[in-house]
């Protein structure tokens, strides 16, 4: 009877199939993109056909977790209102910054960069797998989303744009351990890597200087690289119980639901530095090689 | 006991690829989209396997290769490399199946699991001698650990409601003539 799964043709059909499978795996090494991009089509054919499916499923989930929670509602109504009366006081702040920050910027007649727009999309599915952190949206090719560009919730970052299909398009997230994000810490201004290790919060690397920084500083994008737009909010400060400093994350990522693209066209680089400099020095020199 | 008619056999290689599809889709759900989350244990290999020592003819080799390569692309894994791993596994559990019909739950426990165990390790052996990025060894320890641990419960769960059962030796002689 084993004959039937060792005979020569069986044989032959396992090695054949070993083969294209190793042959896949090392094409995948050697030439990422490709392969990578198959598959985000390969992801694109199948799991927004599963939407009709997904939704519900998750929908009821989330509605029986809800159910848990409102067990334990009187405790968190009280937590509620104690939360309330701080962000009474603090919205009270912010009303009085935001009036006084509308009047500076009239003042300068500032505008704000007005390429910077978003586009907000539906997360279909997550990565599947506790290795890997990364959401599937709804929009891609179609909607003009391009690969790299910046992607937050409400909030805070949330990560960056890594495969694009006609449909879908992969978030990384920052909690990743493939991304990087240059950022600078608020106010001390030291410019970090904010490298995601697969834990719920990032730990900060490359900090000059420690001393300088606090549980509690904002860290915010610094646009250097140029894949992100400078200045978006990534999250706070904490130190963990091992002394590193690490980042909590301001985006909400146990409820990742609707999250916007912001488009990005990259940053013009300042090439003519020598008139920016003294252009006075350089009319006169250009005026000199006139004569 | 069970008639292995072709109708048969199409109907349960086409519920296996129902079964792993249905895994794919739960894994796929965005429920758990913060890190530090639950580890699950690979359900797909554990189904494979379990299958593979209770009917083979189920589950052909082509149709093994299929479903891995599809899970590796959907997971984000490298492609092609646990599949081709898990695929082996299933093949060298195959060839062993009728010594492990006739031995008792004991001996399959602990083959199957010094094959999830081995081609975990062959796994991040591989992607750390071509260089690939290695996820953390903590949480990929863990899996391995509870992938083992679930295989009784999925053997029961393909045992009981699956009817997916081991050929008696009177089913066996009875197809002996099938090449």
């Amino acid at each position: 009877m084993n004959t039937d799964y060792t005979g020569p043709l069986r044989r032959l059909i396992l090695v054949v199939l070993v083969l294209m499978l190793t042959g896949v795996f090392l094409i995948w090494r050697i030439d990422s993109p490709r392969v990578e991009r198959f598959r985000a089509q390969v992801t694109d054919s199948i799991v927004p056909n599963l939407d009709w499916a997904m939704a519900p499923v998750t929908g009821t989930v989330n509605l029986i977790r809800d159910f848990q929670s409102y067990r334990r509602i009187a405790k968190q109504n009280s937590e509620l209102r104690r939360e309330l009366r701080q962000m009474q006081a603090w919205k009270e702040a912010a009303l009085q910054l935001e009036q006084e920050n509308a009047r500076l910027l009239d003042l300068n007649k500032v505008r704000h960069d007005p390429r910077l727009t978003f586009i907000t999309g539906v997360v279909l599915a997550d990565s599947g797998s506790p290795f890997r952190q990364s959401v599937l949206l709804n929009v891609g090719a179609r909607d003009g989303i391009v690969e790299g560009w910046a992607t937050m919730d409400g909030i805070g970052l949330v990560g960056r744009i890594s495969g694009v299909a006609r449909n879908t398009s992969r978030v990384i997230l920052t909690t990743d351990a493939s991304s990087h994000i240059p950022a600078v810490v608020q106010p001390s201004g030291q410019r970090v890597i904010v490298a995601g290790d697969n834990s719920a919060a990032p730990p900060i690397d490359f900090l000059e200087n420690p001393d300088l920084v606090r549980p509690g500083d904002r860290v915010v994008t610094s646009g250097d690289g140029g894949v992100f737009p400078a200045d978006l909010l990534i999250g706070q400060v904490a130190a963990d119980p091992g002394g590193r400093l690490r980042v909590r994350l301001a985006a909400d990522y146990e409820r990742l639901e609707f999250l916007r693209v912001l488009r990005h066209y990259g940053i013009e680089p300042v090439s003519d530095t020598n008139d920016v400099l003294r252009p006075a020095a350089a009319a006169m020199l250009s005026e000199g090689k006139d004569e | 006991m069970i008639n292995l008619t072709p109708s048969r056999l199409w109907i349960m290689r086409a519920t296996f690829t129902f079964l792993i599809v249905t895994i794919l889709f739960f894994h796929l759900l965005p429920l758990q989209t913060a890190a530090d989350g639950l580890i699950w244990p690979d359900l797909i290999l554990t189904f494979a396997l379990a299958w593979s020592v209770r009917r083979p003819e189920y589950v052909p080799a082509t149709l093994l290769a299929a479903t891995f390569l599809l899970a590796d692309l959907l997971l984000q894994r490298p492609p092609g490399l646990w599949a081709m791993l898990a695929l082996i596994a299933c093949e060298q559990i195959k060839v062993q199946s009728r010594s492990l019909r006739d031995a008792g739950l004991g001996t399959e426990l602990a083959s199957i699991a010094a094959w999830i165990v081995g081609i975990g390790l062959g796994y991040r052996l591989v992607l750390a001698l071509l260089l690939v990025e290695l996820p953390s060894i903590g949480p990929a320890l863990i899996q391995i650990a509870v992938t083992v641990l679930a295989y009784p419960l999925v053997i029961a769960t393909t045992h009981g409601l699956m009817r997916v059962r081991k050929g008696t030796a009177s089913d066996i002689d009875g197809k002996g003539g099938r090449s």
